[in-house]
Formats: structure tokens, C-alpha cells, sequence
């Protein structure tokens, strides 16, 4: 196995999503759990209040370098497994002539991590408040957090989806709430915002058709 | 019962390095030449009370619970 930290294994639970904080004491590729018998994965060790803790899974690899906030030794950093999906890895036995003579699959978990400095969580659970509040006023929440427009035209293309597919009230309602629920958590769980276009009623102009660019 | 001297080289050294390091806060500084002079066991677990109380208050101030 190569997704898993050093902690016990289990089904993911809510302790499973949370943040982990230390500092990032060190990070590579190796054997999991350093044994030469192990798969190749990678490594992250973190020095946090409870002492050292080292997570290992090769998604580790891809969150750090394409962490937007460019975490180096020594940085207080923020660890989250963003989410999983079920995989299936298939092993296959060779022969000296490189022909296939044996073939298994096996279930396994792929494991998403964000890895940031813990700023990046910070800000994150500012503009997750801020797509939650209902009362917070569009535009001044997307002049203070730009990248945020993409988050709110999902919440506006759930309302127009909203008005026209549920007529009672206190459904729509219920739905308008999970939808910006589950935005919410994303971008606090630090998962790229949505990117979403909505279609435009088609004009008589000569102008292209302008399109949201996709934040990421 | 004395410390191997390994050990005792790899601690000395590892205080130096935290004591010469340009980088290193004041404070920190002068927490660790305090805590070197305090029992060890007693320094040790101080220290893990304060770290473990400024977590909580970091996730706190930066509202990082969920």
C-alpha cells in the first residue's frame, strides 16, 4: 500500500478530513514506510504539537509542487486528504522476456492531499464564510476575493436549475442551502474552486460571446 | 545512569545549531537556554503543553476548525 499515513488504517472519517498542522520537516520519494520491500510512494514529515508525524502517499508529491503557496523546509504547513476514490491497481508478472504470464487486480483508495502553508487554509475558511452567508453582498465579496466569481455563478446557476426543475418552496430552499454547503466545503477543504459557465441568452452583437475563464 | 555519548553530542549539537541560527526568534532563544537549565523531564513536557496549547489557539485565531 502506498496511500496511507502512518496512523491506524480505516474508512475515512470526518478525523481523516481534518488539517494536520506542523512543520514541514521533510519530503521525498521513497519505499513506503521506508521499507525496501514496499512500493515506491512519497513522503511528507511534519513536526507537530504531538511530535513527528510522517504521511505517505504519492499524491503527497503532486500537492506539493503544484501548491499554490509553494511550501519549503522549514514552513508551517497544513496537510488534508481533500478526497478519495476507489481504484483498481493491477500487478503484472513477467517473464525474462518481458511477456505478461500473470495478472492480479486489487482494490485500493487514491488519496487527493492539499498541501499548503497554513495561511492558504486561513484565507480559504474566510472565503468559505463568505459564500455561505447568504446576506453578504456579490459584488463586494468577488471584488475582495476575485477568484471566488466562479464559486458564485455555481451557487447562481443552482438557483436558475433551482426555479425551473422545483416548485415547492422549502425544497428549493433546502437544495439552494446544500448547494452552497458543499461549494463551501470544498473551498475550505482547500479543493480548487468550481469553474462554471452559464449559457447566455444569444444576442444580435457583433461582439464574441465572453466566457469565464476557469480560475485554475 | 549516564547518557550514551552519541547522544549526548547529537543534543549538544542540535541546541547549538538552534542558538546560532540567524533565523532563530529571540524568543526562542531564550526559552531553550531557560528550559536547559530546568529538569529535563519537566522542560520537556512544558514544552509539549505550550505547543499543543498554541496550535489550538492558532487554528482558533485563524479559524481553521471546521
Amino acid at each position: 500500500m502506498a496511500d496511507e499515513s502512518s496512523r491506524a488504517r480505516g474508512p475515512t472519517t470526518r478525523l481523516d478530513r481534518d488539517l494536520l498542522i506542523g512543520r514541514l520537516a521533510a519530503h521525498g520519494r521513497a519505499n513506503y514506510q521506508f521499507r525496501a520491500v514496499e512500493e515506491p510512494s512519497y513522503y511528507l514529515k511534519l513536526l507537530t504539537s504531538r511530535g513527528e508525524r510522517v504521511l505517505w502517499g504519492k499524491d503527497l508529491e503532486r500537492a506539493l509542487t503544484e501548491a499554490e503557496t509553494r511550501p519549503v523546509i522549514g514552513d508551517l504547513v497544513g496537510a488534508r486528504r481533500a478526497s478519495r476514490e476507489a481504484v483498481t491497481i493491477t500487478t503484472r508478472q513477467r517473464d525474462a522476456a518481458g511477456q505478461v504470464i500473470s495478472q492480479a487486480e486489487r482494490k485500493a483508495h487514491r488519496t487527493h492531499w492539499v498541501v499548503e502553508k497554513v495561511q492558504f487554509f486561513a484565507e480559504r475558511a474566510r472565503m468559505a464564510r463568505r459564500l455561505r452567508d447568504e446576506q453578504a453582498d456579490v459584488r463586494e465579496s468577488v471584488r475582495a476575493h476575485p477568484e471566488l466569481r466562479s464559486a458564485f455563478l455555481s451557487v447562481r446557476a443552482a438557483e436558475e436549475f433551482a426555479s425551473q426543475r422545483i416548485p415547492n418552496e422549502a425544497d428549493r430552499a433546502k437544495f439552494l442551502d446544500l448547494v452552497r454547503g458543499a461549494l463551501a466545503g470544498s473551498i475550505r477543504q482547500g479543493e480548487p474552486i468550481p469553474s462554471v459557465r452559464l449559457n447566455e441568452p444569444k444576442r444580435a452583437s457583433a461582439k464574441p460571446v465572453k466566457r469565464d475563464e476557469p480560475t485554475r | 545512569m549516564s547518557r550514551p555519548a552519541e547522544y549526548a553530542d547529537a543534543s549538544e549539537a542540535a541546541i547549538a545549531d538552534v542558538l546560532a541560527d540567524a533565523a532563530t526568534s529571540g524568543w526562542l532563544k531564550s526559552a531553550l537556554r531557560d528550559a536547559l537549565r530546568r529538569d529535563p523531564v519537566d522542560a520537556l513536557n512544558d514544552a509539549l503543553v505550550l505547543a499543543a496549547v498554541l496550535e489550538a489557539h492558532l487554528r482558533e485565531v485563524l479559524d481553521l476548525e471546521h
